[in-house]
């Protein structure tokens, strides 16, 4: 990290499952107010559920919390929430496009095409980390990151609640940290 | 050959087929293309090569690039503002003219003729709905549907309605149930309002003379690029009489100059005469 210059990222992306929802909001509140990336958290969610989620995320968050339409562009220091229904996108131009295709991995937003789409346009300009989950999607997405020299963090597996999402990313390649909720909050403090 | 991008590949079947994607979200295009090449196990050079000689190819292309995702009464409360805040307003009219662009496999516009008869003014509704995917269009017209695949939308639709009129019709009133199957088919009496027609929104003019008042091109836009958008919107407003209204879908917005001329509540933009058009 040492010798990569101020602003060298153009985003930090997290995933995680419904059940990440507790550990994102940790995040969110521990995240000083001035950091100057966007962050884009692509969660699953229960079907049928009119979620308060996006209240909820932002109750204790430090930064302004959104769900973003479609082609708005992305700003530093606002975190972008993943529509229910929709698959969230990021392209070249730092802009978001929604899609409504199929479910992938049963999951509509689906973390590997976030997570993939990120790593296609940012390269290695990009941070991502996927939190407990009970599914492998997002796995995919973060090897893809790594492969295109972005930063990977993996939350510890013996801090997950359910450990198959951090899993299956650990058994595709090996990521730069593997941390608890309290490293990554200390981490992305210290970008 | 061998560096063939899928950007150039949107522009050969630009210059070889009707088709032009290439203004299409980079991002969801790209990954359109790759599934086929996996679907189809073959390589952009194969794909380009049989794009150059196969109509029949190319049009089964066009069904798997598109994304023809849809539901009935797809986000609820966009069809609950439509039915008590919107739609009322028309009943001075004599004719009410709608376009349904993008309508994929009918959903909406079903879930559309439902509300104006429950509203009591489908006499005066006069529906066209289009879409670039000619089996889309097909299987709208034959208006045939998976009950299992739509039984939660039903039920929302049946809370729904009952809400706001005791005596209102339950979706089943509107369509046959096929004995023994999972299937239903919508009745003559609303299959029979509806000119379906294959048009593509990019590259052909639009084909009505009529202006509308009411036009749904909903999770459609998305799929293009700003550029794209601005000129499509441009193309509905040209479209809508004063006070009509544009639809769009749940995370869809407009950007740029059209933001200044439609009014907008929800997911309803109206579009401002421009006598009562004035800056704030
Ligand atoms: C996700 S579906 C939306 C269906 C429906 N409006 C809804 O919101 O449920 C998008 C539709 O847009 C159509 N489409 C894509 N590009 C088009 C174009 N250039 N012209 C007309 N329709 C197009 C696709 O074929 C697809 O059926």
């Amino acid at each position: 990290m040492m010798n990569r210059k101020a602003s060298y990222y153009k985003s930090v992306v997290i995933g995680g499952s419904a059940g990440s929802f507790s550990i994102v909001s940790k995040i969110l509140a521990g995240i000083k107010s001035d950091f100057r990336y966007p962050i884009i958290v692509c969660l699953h969610r229960l079907k049928h559920i009119r979620s308060g989620l996006l209240e909820g995320i932002n109750l204790k968050s430090n930064l302004p919390v959104l769900e973003p339409f479609d082609k708005d562009n992305m700003e530093a220091g606002k975190v972008y929430l993943a529509p229910s229904n929709y698959h969230l996108f990021v392209e070249f131009d730092s802009t978001f496009s929604l899609s409504t295709e199929e479910v992938h991995n049963h999951s509509r937003p689906s973390i590997d095409y976030t997570f993939s789409s990120a790593s296609t346009s940012f390269r290695e300009k990009v941070i991502g980390i996927i939190l407990t989950g009970a599914n492998k999607d997002g796995a995919t997405g973060m090897h893809e990151i790594h492969k295109k020299k972005g930063y990977t963090i993996v939350q510890d597996p013996l801090t997950c609640d359910v450990d198959t999402m951090p899993k299956a990313a650990l058994q595709l390649f090996t990521p730069d940290q593997i941390l608890s909720p309290d490293g990554i909050i200390e981490f992305l403090n210290n970008l | 050959m061998g560096n063939l991008t899928f950007k150039t590949y949107l522009e050969e079947l630009k210059k070889h087929t009707p088709y032009n994607f290439c203004e299409y979200s980079d991002n969801s295009i790209q990954r359109r293309i790759d599934k086929v090449l996996k679907d189809h196990k073959m390589t952009l050079e194969d794909l380009l090569h049989l794009t150059r000689t196969d109509e029949a190819f190319v049009e089964n292309l066009v069904d798997e690039i598109t994304v023809n995702t849809t539901e009935l009464f797809r986000n609820m409360e966009t069809w609950e503002h439509l039915y008590t805040k919107v739609f009322p307003n028309l009943k001075s009219k004599k004719n009410i003219n709608i376009w349904h662009a993008g309508c994929s496999t009918g959903q909406e516009v079903y879930s559309n003729l439902i509300l104006f008869n429950e509203l009591g003014l489908l006499d005066k509704v006069k529906v066209v709905a289009t879409d670039i995917n000619q089996k889309v269009i097909s299987n709208a017209k034959k208006a045939e549907y998976l009950y299992s695949a739509h039984q939660s939308s039903i039920q929302d639709y049946n809370e729904f309605i009952k809400k706001y009129n005791s005596n209102a019709h339950t979706f089943e009133h509107y369509c046959d149930m096929e004995k023994n199957t999972d299937k239903f088919v919508f009745k003559d009496f609303l299959k029979k309002k509806v000119g379906y027609m294959r048009h593509d929104l990019v590259s052909q003019d639009i084909p009505f003379y009529q202006k509308f008042d009411v036009i749904f091109c909903r999770n459609v836009l998305i799929y293009f690029n700003p550029e794209l958008q601005m000129r499509i919107v441009r193309k509905f407003f040209d479209k809508l009489y004063d006070g009509g209204v544009l639809i769009l879908g749940n995370h869809e917005a407009l950007h740029g100059f059209f933001k200044t001329r439609f009014i907008r509540s929800g997911m309803v933009y109206t579009k401002s005469s421009t006598f009562q058009f004035k800056y704030k």
